[in-house]
């Protein structure tokens, strides 16, 4: 059995949105990296720190309810809004503020931006 | 190819549409807006995409480069800083059809209003540079005409 932490991450530089606390557990693992060029330093440090398991999604995909967070690096419109909308907590390595035509599921609760490993803090 | 008399044209990018997502209908018409993906990401993206497969993966874009989906072809108006990077690595793209300038978002191709086709599976895509002596720097068209690679194989 795992033994999982919690990490509060908050807003960077420009960023919007959060903190937003992680916390994974034996049914949602993953640390999931939507992200070019595999894991990216902010998800392995979130992995790091909680103890959840980094995914790389585009490996492979994990269905929506076993992530504990997806970490994206979305320019601003489709990323963005997707895991929201399917109510995943979403950390956005970019500053961006709720766009696109999926903003109104971006919500302080579910969303935070401009995040980089300093963003990341154990609880 | 399709190079016209003197007028040589760079492929930066070649791609074949393999599928077109649920709410793409949606986006190009309420929104303006078009996003593409490689075959490689995730199923979740598949609702809000276009998923295609790419041939040819030189360059991104540049403002004055032509867009070809299908039969409708446009220019390029406005590029964000990390587009370049999301085509090469991922395949992903985002179109915005709001005749800008300059591009508001990272991420943000812009487009001219009401350009986007409806794109449909087994249309080409492709991202050109340099067929109209308007569009594009000379330096960028490459006109010595010598290319290296094999593309037209």
């Amino acid at each position: 059995m795992t033994d999982y932490k919690s990490v509060k991450i908050t807003k960077g530089r420009g960023g919007w949105g959060g903190p937003l606390t992680v916390t994974p557990t034996e049914k949602k693992p993953y640390i999931y990296s939507v992200t070019g060029g595999g894991i990216h330093p902010v998800a392995a440090r979130i992995a790091e720190l909680t103890g959840g398991t980094p995914f790389d999604g585009f490996k492979s995909s994990v269905p929506f309810d076993q992530i504990a967070v997806a970490v994206i690096d979305c320019g601003g419109t489709a990323r963005v809004g997707v895991y929201p909308m399917k109510k995943v907590l979403t950390v956005d390595v970019h500053a961006t503020s709720p766009a696109g035509p999926l903003a109104n599921f971006i919500t302080e609760q579910l969303f935070v931006s401009g995040v980089s490993p300093n963003e990341i803090e154990a609880q | 190819m399709t190079a016209t008399g003197e007028g040589l044209t760079t492929v930066c990018y070649a791609s074949e549409i393999t599928g077109v997502g649920s709410l793409v209908t949606g986006f190009v018409d309420d929104h303006g807006i078009l996003v593409f993906f490689n075959e490689q990401a995730p199923a979740e993206l598949q609702d809000i995409s276009v998923f295609h497969r790419p041939s040819i993966e030189r360059h991104g874009p540049v403002p004055g480069d032509v867009v070809e989906i299908g039969a409708t072809s446009f220019p390029i108006l406005a590029v964000g800083d990390v587009v370049e990077r999301n085509l090469i690595d991922l395949g992903h793209i985002d179109f915005k059809a709001n005749g800008k300038v300059t591009a508001d978002l990272p991420g943000d191709v812009c487009v001219p209003e009401h350009a986007l086709p409806q794109p449909e599976v087994g249309d080409a895509f492709r991202i050109t540079r340099g067929g109209d002596p308007r569009a594009a720097p000379p330096a960028a068209a490459s006109s010595a005409a010598t290319p290296s690679g094999g593309e037209g194989t």
